[in-house]
């Protein structure tokens, strides 16, 4: 008999099938990473970004109401803003599916690549309870002694991640699409601007996916809660420190950032051209603006180097794989 | 025995680099309560490990709870406790919270993982000290958690690795007691890995020794002490010299211990032609220890065979 005044009662439930069991890791990784009181703060600043891009897809909805306040309200701007936004309007009014469509499209891909940041920093802090601490505790003896393989653990961590980025990107973006769209005086405007949406979940999944995988290699370099945020920050700050020194050296070594791989990739699913194009040709005061463009950046928005932002990105996966292999075993 | 073997294995290899650290193993493990023996470094963990897949196999086969080892990984450890040696605890979170987790890993859904954790907490003798936070826990306080966490998804065999280490002799006692009653009490088969023969003496029926990664010897306590018969240690009162006398006529070895007991080699299956001799001589003893140390010498026979082997 036991010390103690409790006896032990077998169990013949029914086991959960392996889909919740993984479930639970993401979850559990979830719940750690909101006991980040800074985590949470810059979830919230993420959402007010969404909150911001709906009330600017409101403001152009406006534009469309002859009597609405805003409608009102651009006649007090400066004269050159008031010129630019009387051509915006009547171009809207005159071609709707393609304005809307066009407006977002632009819209979403400078709000995807400039929340992006946001999200790349959110899952830098994130990353001791990916895999970091399990590694520090030995804890992974324990996910491995469990009905979990180490593929279930990763995946588990890897929806972690996954979640946090939602979080902090793709659900503040699909929030500011949705609210946008929903404002606007036409339910029209959802149907035109589909594309535009469908561009930003492309691109916000793919990109959630490749930084989800290096944030899991990233976290199982080290066991130090410390040294891996700041291995994940100094990589991320090297790839923005070495795009204009490169751009004049050696172009390829551009793609050992990820996030001008990750822009790359952005340019080439908005196909941002093509809109700047519409636009240019559309209104005739934002083509004399773009002529103002220099030839390498309209270049750049032209002919994004997908293949290299591919080819960097993929190495870059590769070498975390091999990290993960390596270092997320029990010992 | 009747029923099945709970491990099974054959020629298990395990290589670290060049280092042997399993060595053609060859076992076949029936339900109760199993210690495994063996010096630091002998292959013990390296055994549990392979057997949970912790480790891989480099070659040979292994069946636990017959299901092959590397190809059932999930159904097996659904079936299967685990408390390894080392701390292993997920920083941040709180005992209850721990213990279901684990539960929830285990296959266990979150309603009845968290009445289990809280039963399985009041099993091994925690009480409020499970809402703190595990990194606060004392090394007694992990012990239990781990005993606690191997055991929440009532497994059909739990695997104790050095379950007693940085224990104080109170604490050790109450986690042995509560081990032994595992098998005892409820029928879950217990694998205690262990170097200290006093806790495998005290909770296992069954004893595999290991050394230089291979099983020396493989047999039932009760066995192993019938080996060691013909050997016993006496309680006197007074009559000590007079005792020792008639053995050394007898030509029995006599040895006085260092605890004043006498350790006596009669040579016989019984001990009746050593309490005859008492009675002859009028020394009523005042306890008679049958093949005290059985386990110990046993031990140390197997490993200087394997010393002199290598």
């Amino acid at each position: 008999m036991p010390l103690h005044d409790a006896h032990y009662q077998h169990w013949d439930g029914v086991h959960t099938g392996i889909w919740t069991r993984r479930w639970v890791i993401a979850h559990n990784g979830l719940v750690a990473c909101l006991r980040n009181k800074a985590l949470r703060s810059l979830m919230m600043s993420c959402w007010f970004g969404g909150l911001m891009m709906a009330g600017a897809l409101f403001c152009i909805g406006q534009l469309l109401v002859p009597e609405s306040s805003v409608a009102l309200w651009v006649p007090k701007m400066n004269p050159n803003v008031q010129a630019f936004v009387r051509m915006l309007t009547s171009w809207l009014q005159d071609h709707p599916e393609i304005s809307v469509g066009t407006t977002q499209n632009v819209l979403f891909y400078y709000y995807c690549v400039y929340s992006l940041p946001l999200s790349i920093f959110a899952l830098g802090m994130a990353l001791p309870t990916l895999v970091t601490r399990d590694l520090a505790s030995n804890a992974i003896v324990i996910y491995s002694s469990k009905a979990v393989t180490r593929g279930d653990y990763l995946l588990g961590k890897f929806c972690t991640a996954f979640g946090v980025m939602a979080m902090t990107w793709l659900g503040p973006v699909f929030f500011g699409w949705f609210m946008g769209n929903l404002l606007a005086p036409d339910w029209k405007f959802f149907w035109h601007a589909r594309i535009a949406l469908v561009h930003a979940l492309v691109f916000g999944l793919c990109s959630m996916v490749i930084l989800c995988s290096l944030a899991l290699g990233v976290s199982a370099i080290s066991r130090r809660e410390k040294s891996t945020p700041a291995i994940w920050f100094i990589w991320w700050a090297l790839g923005l420190a070495i795009q204009p020194i490169a751009l004049h050296t050696k172009p390829w070594l551009r793609h050992v950032g990820f996030g001008y791989d990750l822009r790359q990739i952005g340019l080439a699913v908005f196909n941002l051209g093509r809109d700047l194009k519409t636009a240019q040709d559309g209104i005739p005061i934002f083509g004399q603006f773009l002529q103002g463009i220099s030839a390498e950046t309209r270049s750049a928005i032209n002919d994004p180097t997908i293949f290299g932002a591919l080819g960097g990105l993929a190495i870059m996966l590769i070498v975390m794989a091999l990290i993960i292999r390596k270092r997320v075993v029990p010992e | 025995m009747a029923s099945a073997p709970v491990i099974q294995t054959e020629g298990l290899c395990k290589l670290f680099g060049q280092q042997r650290a399993l060595d053609n193993v060859t076992l076949k493990v029936f339900p109760g309560s199993i210690g495994l023996l063996g010096p630091n470094g002998a292959g013990k963990s390296t055994f549990m490990k392979c057997l949970l897949q912790l480790q891989p196999i480099t070659s040979g086969s292994a069946k636990l709870l017959g299901r092959e080892v590397g190809r059932e990984g999930r159904e097996i450890r659904k079936r299967v406790g685990y408390a390894p040696e080392q701390n292993c605890h997920i920083p941040g979170m709180v005992g209850c919270e721990y213990v279901t987790y684990c539960a929830q890993l285990s296959g266990l859904p979150f309603q009845a993982a968290r009445q289990r954790a809280h039963e399985m907490l009041d099993f091994v003798g925690m009480s409020q000290e499970r809402y703190r936070k595990v990194d606060s826990y004392s090394t007694g306080m992990k012990q239990r958690l781990k005993l606690a966490q191997a055991i929440v998804h009532d497994p059909e065999i739990v695997f104790l690795d050095e379950p007693t280490n940085g224990l104080d002799p109170k604490g050790q006692a109450q986690i042995l007691e509560l081990v032994q009653g595992l098998w005892r009490n409820y029928g879950i088969t217990v694998i205690l890995s262990s170097h200290l023969l006093h806790d495998v003496e005290r909770v296992c029926e069954q004893i595999v020794i290991i050394a230089r990664g291979r099983v020396l010897v493989h047999d039932t306590l009760e066995n192993l002490k019938a080996r060691k018969r013909g050997a016993a240690e006496v309680v006197l009162a007074r009559g000590h010299r007079e005792l020792q006398a008639a053995c050394r006529e007898k030509n029995w070895a006599c040895d006085t211990l260092p605890n004043g007991h006498l350790r006596i080699e009669h040579r016989a299956d019984t001990l009746n032609p050593l309490l005859t001799l008492m009675d002859e001589l009028h020394l009523p003893p005042l306890e008679v220890i049958p093949s005290p140390n059985a386990l110990e010498e046993t031990f140390v026979q197997a490993l200087e065979i394997s010393h002199a082997a290598a």
